[in-house]
């Protein structure tokens, strides 16, 4: 990694090898933020089982049920011959992993696992409790492997208690923790007022601080650790305020849409075109007097104190309703926060790869996959002063570090490689089982 | 005593209002000892965030500063004084850590900008949160979660389709990026203990949510492959998904896995339309239509059992779910209990309350480790005596000299 000052840096995690056994969303983003500060993720994967809504929701989706789009997209609408190693669920996270194939329901497979094991600094995975088990990880049987290993893990609801099994998304975890609750348009039932899938994100961070606070243990102790990120405790611990307030006044708050418990106007207000909005928060006097000037509503002068703007909410929004109606979102964007008025376009995909600020900012970065394309994807999520830090290659297709593993790291002879690829271990092709 | 990973390491905290401090008060959960600087008199403004325990508004029983900062001591300074300058610089001398949430500019306008702190501490790691960074046309914008979560995060898929997008619960946009500039200092201190040199990390709102996985970064990468904008999805978009009323509330699930319909419709017992041409393919499934007329089935099921029936069926057949619950009803869940998530914790001027537990649990060997519950939060300028007399050795008479100067 070159840097600023043009010498050459370690990213602080070179050298910490991670096994990547993550599905969906939140265990990748644990380890999509190691990888990107240095270390060297691998994803452990297999040929012949398909964890859903990973690689793609299917391995091998028809053309038509692709041509119908949705969030798990392929470029150009194409599946193409390897679809798990083209679908933009999974390429977005697993930029600078590694991907090798074992079978683990072999013996031979649990012999490359634990000699994998011996050489790695730790494993992250965020699974039904069973498909762990029989994947062969638990922390009686690593710890056993290499007594300094630290095994992060991220069920939803963690690895004992009466929920341990139960299959969820985060978005339903969120849902028993009590988010849904806490969210709605005003007068409104949680089943009118959408989903949200905040909880995948949160965990992933957890699970990166998580292993973070291993590896200092691990240097403390001399000894290994495992740590449980329960999806669900993290989240519910992003909810705290609600939780003493609620322990405090036992009271189940109504929904409140889009406003603000403390500052008022606060909404969502609809521009000129289809589907495009704007945010305001006013939160201050001053801020108020500003919108009034740009608003020219003689009326709204009046409500000069924060209480006002409170009782008389649906009054003002109606006023700023009628303004924004006229007025493209980011233009309005652009003016408010001109004035010093807290204010944002609801972005969509176009006006954030157009959002001038993230291009000065060299947000985006160009990566070349051999089987998808040359893209933008969203950079590193932060930036570091002494390290120059870019996004070091896309992601893996299946199988793709197959030889470096087995013959770098494990030390397996080009015979043994060979004999792995006849014992269904190491491909790059998916069964042909599997749909 | 489990010796707590990040005990031994010293953080400055100057931050204020939501994200800063739950970035800190994560490192204080796991043994850092995170020094709150606030301003002489009034203090962190979330301390005046209601609800308040005695709602009288004394600054010192709001659940929201409470809640973000457990753990953490309090040092009242006035930065702007030449004598607060010199405390923190004599602090900063021997800390790890610097975090700190001001717009962009102002700790420079302190003589506290990282070149300045460098020069005392080379290995401090210093992290700067901040709306949009430290850098860049939007430097200087203002924010609030609502407005950022729209700029930056997921909010145009977030809500009904046919109304405004939604905001989620309070809180939440400051929360995640709070907690991933925990993670990007972590890792950042691991760097800078292993090579002898700290950092200057520029974490903002706009570039964590812009980047976070939830549905941007996904959807963001779609757009580049397939130019796809996306907006709000129906609520039930696969037959089955979705929120559904139950005889005693919501229950919300996900079939569009396409191998979950089989289950849901087992679990229902509509089995039979796995036999029908109609129904038995994923693209069969996805005809116009469908998704209304499995929801007609669904209801009547749903309508005639509670949301811990569900729960218990759900599990059998390996359908995607949760149910609707409020806070209430999560503070009596028997999972939360048995796990002995929640935590009673006992503050001078609110009493006992309940506050959430760890995000995360260390265990060593098959045994959790008993990290006991968080210390209350600190009322305003709680340690300051002793912080200034046992960091840095003054005495009685230089402590009150301060005070009467208003500087602490």
């Amino acid at each position: 990694m070159v840097n600023k000052d043009n010498t050459q840096k370690k990213l602080p995690l070179e050298g910490i090898r991670i096994l990547d056994f993550t599905v969906v969303w939140a265990g990748p983003f644990a380890t999509q933020l190691l990888a990107e500060w240095g270390a060297e993720v691998i994803r452990v994967e297999s040929t012949k089982f398909f964890p859903s809504t990973t690689r793609g929701t299917l391995a091998r989706p028809s053309k038509e049920l692709v041509q119908q789009g949705g969030i798990g997209g392929y470029p150009n609408k194409d599946p193409g011959e390897r679809p798990w190693n083209r679908a933009a669920l999974f390429n977005v996270h697993a930029r600078n992993k590694l991907s090798m194939t074992v079978d683990l329901t072999t013996e031979e497979g649990q012999e490359i696992f634990a000699n994998l094991v011996s050489k790695s600094d730790g494993l992250i995975e965020n699974n039904a409790i069973a498909t762990m088990e029989r994947a062969g990880v638990s922390w009686e049987k690593l710890s056993k492997i290499n007594p300094e290993f630290i095994l992060v893990r991220m069920p939803a609801f963690g690895i004992s208690g009466p929920y341990k099994s139960y299959r969820t998304f985060g978005s339903h975890m969120e849902s028993l923790v009590g988010h849904y609750s806490l969210f709605g348009y005003q007068g409104e039932t949680p089943e009118a007022s959408g989903t949200s899938l905040f909880a995948d994100p949160a965990s992933g961070v957890a699970g990166a601080l998580a292993f973070m606070n291993g590896l200092r243990h691990r240097r403390k102790t001399g000894k290994g650790i495992q740590i449980e990120a329960a999806t669900a405790e993290n989240f519910a611990n992003q909810l705290g305020p609600h939780i003493v307030d609620y322990s405090m006044t036992k009271e189940v708050p109504d929904y409140i849409g889009n406003r603000h418990p403390v500052y008022a106007p606060q909404g969502v207000y609809k521009c000129n075109g289809q589907d495009r909005w704007i945010s305001i928060t006013i939160t201050n006097d001053v801020e108020w007097e500003k919108l009034c000037s740009i608003l020219e509503v003689k009326e709204l002068n009046d409500f000069n104190t924060v209480e006002k703007r409170h009782d008389n909410h649906d009054l003002i929004d109606e006023e700023i309703s009628k303004w924004t109606a006229q007025h493209k979102s980011v233009e309005l964007m652009n003016l408010l926060q001109d004035s010093g008025i807290p204010a944002g376009a609801v972005m969509n995909e176009k006006d954030a790869f157009e959002d001038p600020h993230l291009q000065e900012r060299g947000y985006w970065e160009e990566l070349t996959h051999p089987e998808a394309g040359t893209y933008k994807y969203p950079g590193v999520l932060w930036k570091s002063n002494k390290i120059d830090n870019k996004l070091r290659r896309a992601a893996p297709r299946l199988g793709e570090d197959n030889e470096y593993v087995y013959k770098t790291i494990l030390g397996y002879s080009d015979e043994e490689y060979t004999e792995y690829e006849k014992t269904g271990h190491i491909g790059m092709d998916y069964d042909g089982s599997i749909q | 005593m489990f010796d707590l990973p990040m005990s031994g390491v010293k953080v400055l905290d100057l931050t204020s209002n939501a994200a800063g401090p739950y970035c800190t008060r994560l490192l204080a959960d796991y043994g850092a000892s995170v020094t709150k600087i606030e301003l002489p008199n009034s203090g962190d403004p979330a301390r005046k965030v209601p609800p308040f325990f005695d709602d009288g508004g004394s600054g010192e029983g709001s659940s929201l500063f409470m809640f973000l900062n457990t753990g953490k001591q309090s040092l009242t300074l006035d930065l702007k004084d030449d004598r607060g300058l010199e405390v923190i610089k004599r602090l900063i001398i021997n800390a790890d850590i610097l975090v700190e949430n001001f717009r962009p500019g102002v700790m420079k306008s302190l003589s506290l900008d990282y070149e300045s702190v460098s020069e005392l501490n080379n290995r401090i790691v210093y992290t700067s949160i901040s709306n949009f960074g430290q850098t860049g046309p939007h430097r200087d914008w203002k924010g609030s979660d609502l407005v950022l979560y729209g700029m930056g995060g997921p909010m145009i898929n977030t809500g009904h389709p046919d109304k405004e997008p939604l905001q989620l619960a309070n809180y939440l946009p400051s929360f995640h990026v709070g907690a991933t500039a925990a993670a990007a200092t972590s890792i950042a201190l691991w760097g800078a203990e292993n090579s002898g040199e700290g950092d200057w990390l520029d974490v903002n709102f706009f570039e964590t949510l812009m980047g976070h996985i939830d549905r941007r970064s996904t959807a963001l990468l779609n757009h580049q492959y397939d130019g796809t904008i996306s907006t709000r999805p129906p609520v039930a978009g696969t037959p089955g998904s979705g929120i559904w009323p139950t005889a005693d509330g919501g229950y919300f699930f996900t079939t569009v896995l396409a191998n979950r319909f089989p289950a849901m419709a087992k679990m229902i017992g509509a089995e039979h339309l796995l036999e029908d041409p109609l129904w038995a393919t994923p693209a069969a499934r996805a005809a116009p239509g469908r998704v209304e007329e499995f929801s007609a089935i669904l209801i009547l099921w749903m309508l005639e059992h509670t949301k811990s029936e569900i729960r218990d069926e759900v599990e059998k057949v390996g359908v995607y779910g949760g149910p609707i619950n409020n806070i209430g009803e999560l503070l009596q869940d028997k999972h939360f209990e048995e796990r002995n998530f929640f935590q009673q914790i006992k503050h001078p001027v609110s009493g006992v309350l309940t506050y959430p537990g760890y995000n995360f649990r260390m265990t060593v060997g098959d045994q959790e480790e008993d990290i006991s519950n968080r210390r209350p939060a600190p009322l305003l300028g709680e340690n300051t005596d002793e912080i200034l007399s046992n960091q840095l050795g003054m005495d009685r008479l230089a402590i009150e000299s301060l005070r009467k100067a208003k500087v602490v």
